[in-house]
């Protein structure tokens, strides 16, 4: 089975490939007069090629290990949770949708009790609203 | 030259003291960065006068500047580039309990830097500035060329890996309109990208995302930091003589790299980091919490902005966002700078450069005190902090430009970094890359266009032929250091 980090490899080259093909809508143009082409396809080959020398120096065997985290449930949770809120947030707005995201993601992360993520998530959400709204001036979604 | 005191008069003083403080509060909030917040003051200097107006708007600047670094110390979530650097040993200082440390040294570098460029600014400030014009589209190209290969390898992992990180920030930054023609790419059709992809959404998702991610997945872990007596808060006799050097360092080179136009003060502080992986005596300690990761970068990233305000007051050129507003600012009480600023208006010229040293002042002042109320944050534990944090990087990700397709981005940036910490990538290069991306592009269409289309204008001059040559050298010498080593075993007896 090959490596991590050759998995890593081919997957950039992969990634580097597509980027090429949905550059070639792009016109290079001519040397005299570069197109918006030319940038993408330099940085995709570049890419490629970096991807080639990540497979050449990796071995096919397992190497080090530095930093695997597990996709538990705690972080699928506040993962969905922020999907949710980016595709809610349009529809119902800072407040509520902001309000969900704390609790749920407190919840999630082990804050006991229900009224405690609740809580929190009202405290929030006034608070960002008084900070940002009444106070800066930033305007929220 | 009298002038200069023109800034200690009481209103001058609380147009400095109110700029540093509002700059500094806002700073700390992540998203809104130096330019967000200076442009919020924009409407309310109008009152107070050129010289008080334009000191207040310059302490904004110095407030939100340092103020940035704050939340990358403890909660790893960067307020604007030049403070990505600082997080990599910031937070993980934090982590062990020296938040109180790194802010302490992340304040007095900056006071140090400021205060070391401000003089600088005034010395050299005329004669200086003609230096930034010699740069043409050639050097700009190799520069950032230059800048992208010596300063990716920052988390001294491997190499390949880093470049690639450098490569995918290049591919994210081509995301949007194209530099010189407008043309729009890579959107697949969809209105929110065609200005870019934010750089706040992309940062506050790689970094502040992914460490909420990353706190879910421990969720029993105890806090960040457990709380800590008081004269723990600030760095010990040891912490300060580790950071002193490196401070000067970061001052000199940061100064000089703000003279050139461009993210100068992201530069800086990449630049500053790299230079202390190499000669520092704790080089090793670097990337694991080391107190010379804080110095350097901050000490680098704060002279460059006094170094950028040379080319702002001598010529009148703006070379970066902040300075850009600052100069709206000037603008806005019908000051020109540019090289009749100190004739006609010396008042303003002094006052400024005068606020300056005041404002380093204050904020060393302002903020040395507050150090223990911060570093309290790192003591909460992660299931009340990290919920909040969630909510400061969406507000962060949507106001910088009021788009919500920047909040899905931010969320694909957590998630992405995330799934890279996993695969031993560092995030950072990826953000140099970004920030760097439109200024290569730019540079080498511009310069192809001077040499219609001969490739040899981008070493024609020798300064670019120069930084061309040190950028092969450093891609090739970590090829031909294995080819070097077998030739000299197989000559071994």
């Amino acid at each position: 089975m090959a490596s991590r980090d050759r998995r890593l490899a081919l997957g950039l080259a992969a990634l580097a490939l597509l980027y090429l093909a949905a550059a070639r809508r792009y016109p290079p143009g001519t040397p005299a007069e570069p197109g918006p082409g030319v940038f993408p396809i330099a940085a995709g080959a570049a890419l490629f090629l970096v991807a080639a020398w990540l497979f050449a120096v990796s071995s096919s065997a397992g190497a080090a290990r530095p930093d695997e985290r597990r996709w538990s449930a705690p972080v699928l949770g506040v993962a969905a949770a922020l999907v949710g809120y980016a595709a809610l947030l349009p529809l119902a707005g800072f407040a509520a949708t902001s309000f969900a995201l704390v609790a749920v993601t407190a919840w999630h992360m082990g804050l006991p009790g229900w009224w405690r993520p609740l809580a929190l998530g009202a405290g929030v959400v006034m608070a960002a609203r008084g900070l940002f709204v009444w106070w800066l001036g930033v305007p929220l979604p | 030259m009298s002038d200069l005191f023109v800034a200690l008069t009481p209103a001058n003083l609380l147009a400095c003291l109110a700029g540093t403080a509002l700059g500094t509060l806002v700073g700390v909030l992540p998203g809104l960065g130096p330019a967000g917040a200076m442009a919020l003051v924009l409407p309310l200097i109008v009152k107070l006068g050129p010289t008080a107006g334009l000191i207040m708007l310059a302490g904004v600047y110095y407030g939100a500047m340092y103020g940035g670094s704050t939340t990358s110390i403890l909660v790893n979530v960067p307020g604007e580039a030049a403070s990505v650097v600082t997080a990599i040993d910031g937070y993980r200082l934090a982590r062990r309990g020296r938040a109180g440390a790194a802010l302490a040294v992340a304040a007095v570098a900056s006071f140090v830097a400021g205060t070391v460029s401000v003089i600088a600014l005034q010395l050299f400030a005329p004669r200086v500035a003609r230096l930034a014009l010699a740069f043409g589209p050639a050097e700009y190209f190799a520069f950032a060329l230059l800048g992208l290969v010596l300063l990716s390898n920052l988390s001294g992992g491997s190499r390949p890996k880093t470049l690639a990180m450098v490569v995918l920030g290049l591919l994210l930054s081509t995301v949007g309109m194209d530099p010189l023609g407008g043309t729009v790419r890579f959107t697949f059709d969809v209105q929110g990208a065609q200005a870019g992809l934010s750089f706040v959404a992309v940062t506050t998702g790689l970094f502040g995302v992914a460490e909420v991610l990353a706190a879910a997945s421990a969720p029993d872990a105890p806090a960040a930091a457990t709380r800590v007596r008081f004269r723990e808060l600030y760095p010990s006799r040891h912490e300060m003589r580790r950071a002193v050097p490196p401070m000067l360092r970061g001052t000199a080179l940061g100064f000089l790299i703000g003279l050139v136009p461009g993210p100068s003060a992201t530069i800086a502080s990449f630049v500053s980091y790299g230079v202390e992986r190499r000669v520092s005596r704790h080089r090793a300690e670097l990337g694991q919490g080391a107190i010379e990761g804080v110095a350097g970068p901050e000490a680098a990233n704060n002279a460059a902005a006094g170094g950028g305000m040379i080319p702002l007051l001598s010529l009148g050129l703006p070379f970066t966002p902040s300075t850009a507003v600052l100069l709206s600012g000037m603008l806005l009480m019908s000051v020109t700078p540019g090289p009749f600023l100190l004739r006609d208006h010396p008042q303003v010229f002094w006052g400024v450069i005068g606020s300056f040293y005041v404002g380093n002042v204050m904020l060393l002042l302002l903020n040395l005190p507050l150090v223990g109320l911060f570093a309290r944050v790192a003591t909460v534990p992660s299931r009340w902090l990290m919920p909040v944090v969630l909510v400061l990087c969406a507000v962060a990700a949507y106001a910088d430009n009021n788009n919500l397709f920047d909040v899905w981005v931010m969320v694909a940036a957590g998630l992405a970094g995330y799934a890279m910490r996993g695969l031993g990538l560092s995030p950072a290069p990826l953000v140099l890359g970004l920030v760097l991306g439109p200024l290569l592009e730019r540079s080498l269409l511009q310069a192809l266009t001077i040499g219609r289309g001969d490739v040899r204008e981008l070493w024609a001059s020798a300064p670019a032929a120069l930084m061309l040559a040190a950028v092969a050298v450093a891609l090739l010498a970590p090829l031909a250091a294995p080819l070097l080593r077998r030739v000299r075993t197989a000559r071994e007896p």
